[in-house]
């Protein structure tokens, strides 16, 4: 069976999901296991491609949807939810 | 620059994967991709770039210049990945599936544009050597940032690696890194 989870959370920080979080982001996507995308304006693109995620342009105040699926997808979710809401810059 | 021979030990894979390549319009049938220069300068080591995203390599791994001139262009031939609205950063795609960032300098997203001028928009097709980017380095001089350049490969883990050049470089003329694209 398959874990699946999903999260929506907007971007609240000044220059939105630019190279330094983003890049971050990233990071903290790759040390999990669980398939991550993230989906915003009717696009979707995986997580753990920095290049990928640049091109959803995520501005300050974006909305989000972050999915994962795996065995470590709600814990991958959560730490990622938490990411942006700690974003400050 | 490096020259490789593709006449012998060709496997069928590689035979595959050039005619795929020729099909597609590419001409170097290589096991390495160059990058040339986006901006004239001197090239630095990434590790030297005061944000840590870029010198522990977590954006990806390449070099920083330091920047001159007026122009930066594209390293390569492909698709504009990303023209960031403030027009301090772009990425970039080739068709060989090499993904680039080319990052004016450090904390210069603050600018919010001031100082440099889009020349192309994301999803572009563009050739190597096209201006992308036009900055007043005058300007940009006196904003107390730090001005290195890091272009990097965000995704190194497609690739079996890569060699660095040193020295001062001229855009759209030297390489300052090739990519190994054998396979692991």
């Amino acid at each position: 069976m398959t874990n699946s989870h999903q999260q929506q959370v907007t971007i609240h920080s000044e220059y939105g999901l630019h190279t330094r979080p983003a890049a971050q982001f990233v990071k903290l996507a790759k040390q999990f296991t669980a398939d991550i995308n993230i989906s915003a304006e009717q696009q979707t693109v995986n997580a753990k491609s920095l290049f990928k995620l640049q091109t959803l342009g995520l501005a300050k105040e974006s909305q989000i949807t972050i999915s994962a699926q795996g065995d470590d997808a709600l814990k991958a979710v959560e730490s990622l939810v938490n990411f942006i809401n700690q974003l400050e810059d | 620059m490096m020259s490789q021979q593709i006449d012998k030990g060709l496997t069928i894979m590689d035979f595959f994967s050039r005619i795929r390549r020729m099909i597609s319009g590419q001409e170097r049938v290589v096991g390495a991709i160059d990058i040339l220069a986006p901006v004239s300068g001197k090239i630095v080591d990434l590790e030297q770039v005061p944000d840590a995203v870029f010198a522990d390599k977590i954006v990806g791994d390449g070099i920083a210049i330091q920047p001159e001139g007026r122009y930066l262009v594209a390293p390569i031939s492909g698709k504009i990945g990303k023209m960031f609205d403030t027009h301090h950063a772009f990425s970039i795609e080739s068709p060989q599936g090499v993904e680039l960032f080319v990052h004016f300098g450090i904390g210069t997203i603050e600018l919010r544009g001031n100082g440099f001028t889009g020349l192309v928009n994301s999803g572009d097709t563009v050739e190597a050597g096209q201006p992308i980017i036009e900055f007043d380095l005058d300007y940009l001089k006196q904003q107390q940032l730090c001005l290195l350049t890091p272009v990097v490969v965000a995704n190194m883990e497609d690739f079996k690696g890569i060699n660095k050049y040193s020295g001062r470089v001229k855009a759209n003329k030297d390489v300052i890194f090739s990519i190994n694209t054998q396979a692991k």
